[in-house]
């Protein structure tokens, strides 16, 4: 592949509630099994790129977890490998990263010792499955100097939390508002941007030195008229979980069988970093319903419509509906919940209940527990 | 200098026919177990538990699954700059080529191999049983009686003591004598064909039988050693344990999982067992499903009815399908409304819609009835059953049949179909 790979993964977002309290969104649990920047990665290491930078900065303990071997996703070869940028103090910079584009420009000798033409930008909030060559292929055919890849929202989905474009017939794009009060359009940025790496280098250099951070507002849109920057629409799946109900709706689009096929059963697959749990179990008196369960769990009581993540104890006389439960809850005898996100690790007391009653409620508890 | 205190060997090159179809195209270590393992997952994860990083692998039979699960040991932690886990099948020397021909024929064949470590101790173990156990503990035990070879038993019932190799030992743990399925135990400690040998005494042993025909540990080696009055000990060990060579034994084994604390617990955090994760994604359980009692594997999907079963990773259970006290192992397909009873079916095959498996009078396999016997009902890998048809018991189907298979739709009870050529 003729192209590098960097996925920014430094940020936070209010949105997301209290669920940041413990992650940075690239490392939000999704769908049973995964990692939001399992997606980006996975798409990367299918388009066969080698080398890959991930930089972070908000919380990242977790997600630092999540890639402490590159083996998962297959990187890790002679040639590329995964490599975690934060930032970092040196004789010339004592700043955290400002903006995206400061970050890319912290990490610009990486850059410029690469030897790959281009570079695919992505973030590591988005679940879909791309193939970052078409992509480029398009840059190139269309002699691009930045290509944005973006996707039609439905006109009843709120777009107002997304950099939205409007493109001209030969999709060269024309309008771009980050994130408006109000919907000038239903085409939103994915937020995955494929540039030539001198390109790149040369316009990170140029905002830096004007004091400008900010890679949509001030390379973006500043340039829309100067450079040719270009739309690629994803016409399969793609969802950003930065909030709290577009992260509960993502889990819950598991639920729908064609979600599933496209992810799970169509090549290509999805990679991530594999913890060693035994087969869920179903214990009797365990009823469950358009549920998805994932490996390490145990079920003893009822669940339905829901996501229940990896190593999740599920106690007699439970009753969990709409809900997601992440990993290594333990939920104790006849506990009630409905419209709840329950964060990982926690222990629920017995005969306690939840209800989102408007709206989803995340549930963080911090009881002991006691297991043999 | 390369240095190793203890490595393994696992004999992994045997067939195990008494397990029928499910052997036909894998070793018996490769056979998967447990909803998502495979036999050799377990004296693999044994081993890294135990701080055993070196770990020799003598396959022969049918060896590509095996090789394919084992790769350079990944899942394990075997995957070293120095030791690791190593396949080791058998290659042609200098004027000639020969196979493994005995257990200890095998080992000795890789003298060169287990040299290169300059290791004091030796441990053998064999890939087709199903157990926790700390063989660091077993090696302290080895170097506190000053053992020449220790052996690890197991206490069986006296009444089935003539079933296994009785060892009879004294008070202090050292073996006085050997009875092999003796008519009248003098113990009840069975050999369970784990041993530990220093290094030299292993060596010197193989190098003298080395033109003993079939050379064997339980025949030759050890008898050797015995004879020559080197100090065997006995290492009781009184976890779970279970031979799985029988397909009886491998679905009570599988069943046994089921319980609620079963007596071989996968889900204690402590002893972790390793396998080679194809499918990650979680697995879905439909609107009108039912699931009790069973343990299933990841990307499952669930449509249909599953009770005390242990399904694999990445099978899909029909609409109105129905799977009693059965196995399915990974890919496995059950068509809407079929019916599964005390059935093993093996990797990729498809059940066709309507069909019923394991059903009716119970009659002994007229092909080979000490093998599929047990009531049970096996389907080899890659098979096809097509639509609308009805199986009986002690039944073997392999292969892509077709209607006119089964005449009058029906295969009666205690018949082998075999479309694959793999009933011998």
């Amino acid at each position: 592949m003729r192209a590098v790979g960097m996925i920014l993964a430094g940020g936070n977002s209010y949105r997301m509630k209290e669920l940041s309290n413990k992650r940075a969104i690239a490392a939000m649990p999704i769908a049973g099994s995964f990692r939001g920047i399992d997606f980006a990665l996975s798409s990367m290491s299918n388009s066969n790129i080698q080398k890959v930078a991930v930089l972070t900065q908000y919380n990242s303990r977790s997600l630092n977890e999540h890639l402490s071997s590159s083996k998962w996703w297959d990187f890790g070869r002679k040639q590329g490998g995964l490599f975690v940028f934060p930032p970092m103090v040196t004789s010339d910079n004592d700043f955290w990263y400002r903006g995206t584009a400061d970050a890319i420009h912290q990490n610009l000798d990486f850059l410029r010792q690469c030897h790959e033409p281009y570079v695919v930008i992505a973030s590591g909030d988005g679940v879909y499955k791309l193939d970052y060559a078409k992509v480029l292929e398009y840059h190139i055919a269309r002699k691009a100097d930045i290509t944005v890849v973006c996707k039609d929202l439905p006109s009843t989905e709120d777009a107002t939390r997304f950099g939205l474009i409007r493109m001209n017939e030969e999709s060269r794009i024309v309008q771009f508002d980050e994130k408006p009060m109000a919907a000038s359009s239903h085409t939103v940025s994915c937020g995955i941007y494929v540039i030539r790496r001198r390109q790149l280098i040369e316009l990170i250099e140029k905002s830096i030195e004007e004091g400008r951070h900010d890679f949509v507002k001030d390379v973006l849109i500043r340039y829309k008229d100067v450079k040719r920057i270009f739309g690629y629409k994803i016409k399969d799946y793609w969802s950003n979980i930065a909030s709290v109900e577009s992260y509960y709706q993502t889990n819950m689009d598991f639920l729908k069988k064609e979600v599933r096929d496209y992810f799970f059963r169509q090549y290509p697959d999805v990679h991530s970093k594999v913890d060693d749990n035994p087969p869920a179990k179903y214990n009797p008196g365990s009823k469950v319903k358009n549920s998805l369960i994932a490996n390490g769990s145990i079920i003893n009581g009822y669940v339905e419509n829901s996501v229940i993540f990896k190593k999740v104890f599920v106690g007699d006389g439970c009753v969990i509906k709409n809900s997601i439960v992440l990993d290594d809850v333990y939920l104790g005898d006849n506990v009630y919940l409905e419209n709840c996100i329950v964060e990982s690790r926690d222990t629920l007391r017995a005969n306690s209940r939840y209800v989102g009653e408007d709206g989803i409620r995340i549930v963080i508890e911090s009881n002991e527990r006691y297991v043999l | 200098m390369v240095k190793k205190e203890m490595i393994a060997m696992l004999l992994a090159g045997g067939q195990g026919s008494r397990l029928g179809v499910l052997t036909s195209k894998v070793a018996k270590p490769a056979v998967a177990f447990g909803g998502k393992y495979r036999i050799i997952d377990f004296p693999l994860s044994n081993c890294i538990n135990s701080g055993i990083d070196t770990v020799g692998v003598l396959t022969q039979y049918q060896p590509l699954r095996l090789n394919t699960h084992i790769g350079i040991g990944i899942p394990w932690d075997l995957d070293r700059n120095v030791g690791g886990v190593t396949v080791l099948p058998p290659y042609e020397k200098v004027g000639k080529a020969e196979w493994y021909t005995g257990t200890a024929n095998a080992i000795y064949q890789n003298l060169a191999y287990m040299e290169s470590f300059n290791p004091e101790y030796v441990l053998i173990l064999s890939g087709d049983h199903i157990y926790k156990m700390d063989y660091e503990v077993m090696l302290d035990y080895h170097k506190a009686h000053k053992a020449d070879v220790s052996i690890a038993v197991m206490p069986v019932p006296q009444e089935e003591a003539s079933r296994f190799g009785i060892v009879v030992t004294n008070e202090n743990g050292r073996i006085l004598e050997f009875q092999e399925k003796p008519e009248h135990p003098k113990s009840n400690l069975a050999s369970m064909g784990i041993y530990i040998f220093s290094w030299k005494v292993l060596k010197e042993a193989l190098l003298t039988l080395k033109d003993q025909r079939n050379c064997d540990f339980g025949k030759h080696v050890i008898p050797y050693c015995h004879e020559k009055g080197q100090t065997l000990v006995a290492y009781e060990y009184n976890g779970y344990w279970k031979d799985v060579g029988t397909l009886g034994s491998y679905w009570e084994a599988n069943m046994e999982l089921i319980d609620i604390i079963p007596e071989f617990n996968l889900y204690e955090e402590f002893w972790k067992i390793y396998t080679k994760n194809d499918i990650l994604p979680p697995q879905y359980v439909a609107e009108d499903s039912v699931v009790e009692r069973c343990l299933v594997g990841d990307g499952s999907e669930i449509y249909g009815e599953v009770y005390n079963s242990v399904i694999g990773c990445g099978v899909v259970i029909e609409k109105g399908a129905v799977v009693r006290d059965s196995i399915l192992m990974q890919n496995v397909v059950i068509r809407e409304g079929a019916v599964v009873e005390r059935g093993i079916i093996a990797e990729n095959s498809v059940i066709g819609a309507r069909t019923q498996l394991g059903i009716g009078e119970e009659r002994p396999n007229r092909v080979k009835p000490s093998v599929y016997a047990f009531g049970l009902a096996v389907v080899g890998e890659d098979t096809v059953i097509p639509p609308d048809v009805r199986i009986g018991k002690n039944t073997a189907v392999t292969g892509k049949t077709l209607p006119e298979d089964y005449p009058d739709g029906v295969l009666e009870s205690g018949e082998t179909l075999d479309k694959a050529g793999d009933v011998q």
